[in-house]
């Protein structure tokens, strides 16, 4: 379970993230789209506490992120769109690093990597592997261990066809397993395909959130998924443009139970 | 094994893969030999009792080199820790972090330094005998807690600078304020204050530098602190005895208590 009670963000005087509210049930995807600069990542990295949240509060599996940020953690899988490890880290290290604090076992972290494809890269430094490949051991290790909270910042970047998939296949399988899922993209076809519940956001701001028919219905697009262009396309665009034109034209959507 | 134990070996594992350590322990090895070398044969080997002398030349060797290297190791560490983000969203204490990168640089640039004085100690052991040789193995335990400080110090200047650019300029401002610094304050001091009131404060100076504190330490192995100047005479004056149990707590300061800011920095960062 992930949750956000108006949790903000700003960086000095400027605001990245406006109070928002959010809550991801277990075995629920959620995703965020929004243009650069939406506070989509801001919202993931006060969630993984890497950044310190201006106000307001967060949960995972009920663990406060700021005052019980350790157990909050230790149910939490993250991928960072940095990636954030040196080029100089030998792959084995990484992976038993994170299979000792997560309390997993080695030959299962190993197992999980060849699963991964990279079974034959263990020797390997981080900065010798592909960007396909550090996005896959990544998307791997964020899942690694007893996780019932995967935060995905754009998890299908440097992927080709073949790890696209394996991305959608892991994020459906973390689903499967009781896993609350929210991940920031760009790449709509996928959101399209994995969220139960879109959330757009524009300027640090939730401008619009519901599911693909909710956020069409309210974009007043037909879904009825007609050739040229698939209609989430057209309802981001409607929507991040209506967020655009005015601060105060809150259009959301809140399903009430994941309110 | 708990995550701190595991991280902690992570960071020895890259510590170790590094190169640093490597050229630390071949350039302070051929250093500290070629020391030994030229402060043999300056006092004539026969005439030299054994480990005494060249320590003190050896000894200076260690508060020169090994500060600037600890301070800039530790800064660039420092710095680096801002591009961890994924280890910062494992479940471990951001502080834990910044101690386990101290302690892998410590391990690793102590081994470093065992190699080298180490050498030293074999040449001068061969050439001039053993006499004095426990007083060596003390000066090795005080050069390892002038390392220990400065690298703590240096990782310090680096959570705070951020960047490596900025936590090296600052680690090398830093450095020539401690080794240059403090003696001129000393200076300053012997000139402003009245006679005979000016030893605990000289004293207290001694101490507001590790690599001050360490050198006075240093010296007062081999009953060298006629050469440790007016802050070392000040030491003994107002101390005595107890003037190297307070020089090693000061180093111990030194090491403890930048550590824990740097640890309550970082954990208060974003990344």
């Amino acid at each position: 379970m992930i949750r956000l009670e108006q949790l903000q963000k700003s960086y000095g005087a400027r605001p990245a993230l406006e109070p928002i509210t959010l809550a991801v049930a277990p075995g629920e995807v959620v995703a965020l789209v929004g243009p650069n600069g939406a506070g989509k990542s801001t919202t993931l990295r006060s969630l993984a506490g890497i950044v310190r949240p201006s106000g307001g509060h967060a949960f995972i599996a009920g663990h406060d992120v700021v005052t019980d940020s350790v157990a909050a953690r230790s149910r939490l899988g993250y991928l960072s769109q940095r990636l954030g490890v040196p080029a100089s880290t030998v792959v084995r290290d990484l992976v038993r690093l994170v299979a000792s604090v997560r309390g997993v076992a080695p030959a299962m972290a190993v197992q999980t990597l060849t699963t991964a494809g990279l079974g034959d890269r263990l020797r390997s430094t981080f900065g010798e592997l592909s960007g396909g490949q550090r996005q896959r051991l990544m998307i791997a290790l964020a899942t690694l261990g007893p996780v019932t909270a995967l935060l995905l910042d754009e998890p299908g970047i440097s992927l080709d066809a073949e790890g696209s998939e394996e991305v959608r296949r892991a994020i459906c399988e973390a689903r499967d397993r009781g896993t609350a899922v929210l991940f920031a993209s760009h790449q709509l076809h996928d959101v399209a395909l994995l969220a139960d519940r879109i959330v757009v956001m524009v300027q640090g701001r939730v401008v619009a959130q519901g599911s693909l028919a909710e956020l069409a219905q309210a974009a007043g697009v037909a879904c009825d998924g007609a050739p040229p262009e698939p209609p989430i396309e057209r309802i981001y665009r409607i929507l991040v443009s209506r967020g655009r034109d005015s601060a105060a034209s809150h259009l959301t959507l809140v399903r009430e139970d994941a309110a | 094994m708990s995550p701190t134990l595991s991280l902690c070996r992570f960071e020895l594992e890259a510590a170790l893969r590094g190169r640093t350590a490597s050229f630390f322990a071949a350039g302070f090895g051929l250093a500290s030999v070629a020391v030994a070398l030229v402060g043999l044969s300056a006092g004539g080997v026969l005439a030299v009792q054994g480990f005494a002398r060249t320590s003190v030349s050896l000894l200076e060797l260690v508060v020169w080199a090994v500060p600037v290297l600890a301070l800039i190791t530790g800064a660039v560490a420092g710095a680096d820790c801002h591009e961890l983000e994924f280890t910062a969203s494992l479940p471990v204490r951001r502080a834990h972090i910044v101690f386990s990168r101290w302690l892998a640089s410590t391990l690793t640039l102590g081994a470093a330094l065992l190699v080298g004085l180490g050498s030293a100690g074999v040449v001068i052991g061969l050439l001039a005998g053993t006499a004095d040789g426990w007083r060596y193995l003390r000066l090795i335990g005080v050069a390892l807690l002038i390392l220990a400080a400065t690298l703590a110090l240096g990782l310090w200047i680096g959570v705070t600078a951020r960047t490596r650019l900025k936590a090296v300029g600052v680690a090398v401002a830093v450095w020539f304020v401690l080794i240059i610094g403090v003696d001129l304050a000393a200076i300053g001091a012997l000139a402003v204050l009245p006679p005979g009131n000016a030893g605990p404060w000289l004293s207290a100076l001694l101490m507001a530098s590790p690599i001050d504190s360490g050198r006075a330490l240093g010296l007062s192995l081999f009953h060298a602190d006629v050469v440790a100047g007016p802050t070392g005479a000040a030491l003994r004056a107002v101390l005595g005895k107890a003037g190297a149990w307070a020089l090693t707590a000061a180093l111990i300061g030194w090491t403890v208590v930048p550590l824990t800011l740097a640890g309550r920095q970082f954990s208060r960062s974003d990344l």
